[in-house]
């Protein structure tokens, strides 16, 4: 209860909007803005779609997104579709993972000029 | 008396349960290759993929010589419905010796990709191009117009498509296309021994899954575990439909080489009948994503697209060129893969597996359960 209030607090503070369901994106970036990755359950090499929340207070400007398989040393087949929603989400279309095992999924955002790079891991079976 | 059943009841489970050899993880996994046969979806694509007298007609021309110039060929000439709608040559003879292998029609309903180097997006492109292939049925789109006018499925191609004089060539072309797609589409394997399994697992009915052969169980276990099968051979269909090089030597002869997926999106990228074209009947475009957003990487050269394996064991020769001659041939290639022939730069999955005799028997025994018996 205390906590849920010292959240709200925190929040209620900040003059963005954002999203913070999901996994939180990793960058080794230093004060880099949190990213949330929202998604549903991946079905194997068949079209799925995931979110994409930037918690920043400047403006996001470009976001890019890819994905790898690192012992593979594949990525993915196709150029997934990105479309802003506003206040710094994203909806990011036609990703396919075409084997199972483990995914990084790349994010790329620009925020002011610099583009700085996230990533989530996903093991799909 | 209740004691009894009881104790009776954890023996039968008991010794039952010791013939179903997989884990619990490879039970998971063994259920992603069902259910079978899966439900039929209309192709949003073809305004006819549902329609009796298209699939009818799409039946007849599909083994009439009608469709090739000068009749000399026939659909079923190469797909031979009696043979799995294949034949057993290594490489299709057409007008001349093809380049490739000629696969089998069953299960190509719905597909992303058609054609070992995927070169149409959708069902009726695949049935279209060798229509007018100068080296198959080589058609032009008139020559095609007056043999269908002149033919005797005038009448019902008529009532399907409407006046044939008021179609330009190109319609009546795609038009055919769509009616020996709405055939196509229907065709689906059999269900097998593998599908018996898999259900049984997925009831939990161990007993009923025990019935499903030692040697085939161990040979998925391989398919699941160090073969790494899986990794492309996966789905109800035993596929990802996507593109790889499974170290099979792609030389055509000394000079020249096939280009599998390369070439293979070269003409998927120029041709007009791809599901962004303007002879697609849906509006909404399902599935033109694809072609929109495909790749094209210098990995794609030498790559081809993962076969379904099922009803494998009925469409021996293998491989795009046909050079494997049986199933044993198959596990053996990949047993003793040459990693350093593997021509698409990096994708590191397959390596010389070195397999028993044992496990080369118990591979073979898990392909044969996925076509219909007696196999
Ligand atoms: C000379 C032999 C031959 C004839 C005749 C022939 N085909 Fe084929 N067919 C092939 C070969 C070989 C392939 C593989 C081609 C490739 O991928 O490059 C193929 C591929 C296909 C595919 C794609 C299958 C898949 O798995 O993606 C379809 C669909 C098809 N043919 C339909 C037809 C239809 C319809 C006709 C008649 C209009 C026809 N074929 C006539 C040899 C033939
Ligand atoms: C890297 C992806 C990949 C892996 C891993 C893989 N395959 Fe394949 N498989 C393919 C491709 C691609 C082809 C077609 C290759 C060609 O024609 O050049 C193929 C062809 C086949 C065929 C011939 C089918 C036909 O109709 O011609 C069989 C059978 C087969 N694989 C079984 C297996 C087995 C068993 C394993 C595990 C030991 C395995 N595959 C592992 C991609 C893969």
């Amino acid at each position: 209860m205390i906590r849920s209030a010292f959240w709200f607090m925190i929040w209620s503070s900040t003059a963005f909007a954002c999203d913070v369901t999901g996994q939180r994106m990793n960058s080794e970036v230093q004060n880099a803005p949190e990213v949330y990755l929202s998604v549903d359950e991946i079905p194997l090499a068949r079209p799925f779609s995931v979110l994409v929340s930037i918690c920043s207070e400047t403006a996001v400007g470009q976001m890019r997104v890819d994905a790898t398989m690192p012992a593979h040393r594949h990525g993915m087949n196709y150029t997934p579709k990105v479309t802003a929603l506003g206040g710094g989400a994203f909806r990011v279309d036609d990703m396919l993972f075409h084997m199972p095992g483990l995914w990084e999924l790349q994010v790329y955002v620009d925020i002011n000029g610099q583009s700085i790079f996230y990533s989530s891991e996903i093991t799909l079976k | 008396m209740t004691l009894w059943f009881t104790a009776a009841l954890i023996a039968l489970t008991g010794a039952v349960r010791a013939e179903v050899l997989l884990s619990a993880d490879e039970i998971e996994q063994a259920l992603s290759f069902g259910p079978w046969p899966p439900s039929f979806h209309t192709d949003p694509s073809n305004r006819v993929s549902n329609n009796a007298r298209a699939i009818a007609l799409g039946e007849a021309l599909f083994n009439d010589p009608v469709l090739s110039v000068d009749g000399a060929f026939s659909c079923a000439s190469c797909h031979d419905p009696e043979q799995a709608f294949t034949t057993p040559e290594a490489r299709a003879l057409g007008r001349v010796l093809l380049d490739r292998n000629t696969p089998s029609l069953r299960n190509l309903a719905g597909l992303r990709w058609y054609g070992w180097g995927g070169k149409s997006d959708n069902l009726w492109a695949a049935s279209l191009h060798p229509i007018i292939e100068e080296q198959e049925m080589a058609h032009s789109p008139e020559s095609l117009k007056t043999a269908m006018s002149e033919s005797a499925y005038i009448n019902d191609f008529e009532a399907i498509f409407g006046v044939i004089q008021n179609q330009g060539p190109e319609l009546v072309l795609v038009n055919a296309a769509k009616a020996l797609s709405a055939y196509l589409g229907t065709l689906v394997t059999d269900r097998t021994q593998f599908d018996d399994f898999r259900d049984a697992l997925e009831r939990r009915d161990f007993p009923a899954a025990a019935y499903y052969p030692e040697a085939a169980q161990r040979g998925l276990q391989l398919f699941l575990g160090r073969g790494n099968c899986v990794f492309c051979h996966n789905g109800p269909r035993f596929s990802n439909n996507e593109f790889h090089d499974a170290g099979v030597p792609y030389f055509l002869n000394e000079t020249e080489v096939d280009e599998g997926r390369f070439s293979g999106l070269n003409f998927l990228l120029s041709s007009p009948y791809t599901l962004e074209g303007d002879w697609n009947d849906d509006p909404d475009r399902q599935g033109a994503w694809a072609v929109r957003n495909v790749r094209r990487s210098h990995a794609d050269f030498g790559t081809f697209r993962t076969p379904s394996l099922r009803g494998v064991a009925e469409t021996a020769p293998y491989m795009h060129d046909g050079s494997l001659k049986d199933l044993n041939a198959v596990v053996r290639h990949y047993s003793k893969i040459n990693t350093e022939r593997l021509h698409a730069d990096g994708e590191a999955i397959l390596s010389q597996l070195n397999l028993s005799e044992q496990e080369i028997a118990d591979l073979v025994a898990f392909l044969m359960t996925l076509s219909k018996a007696p196999y």
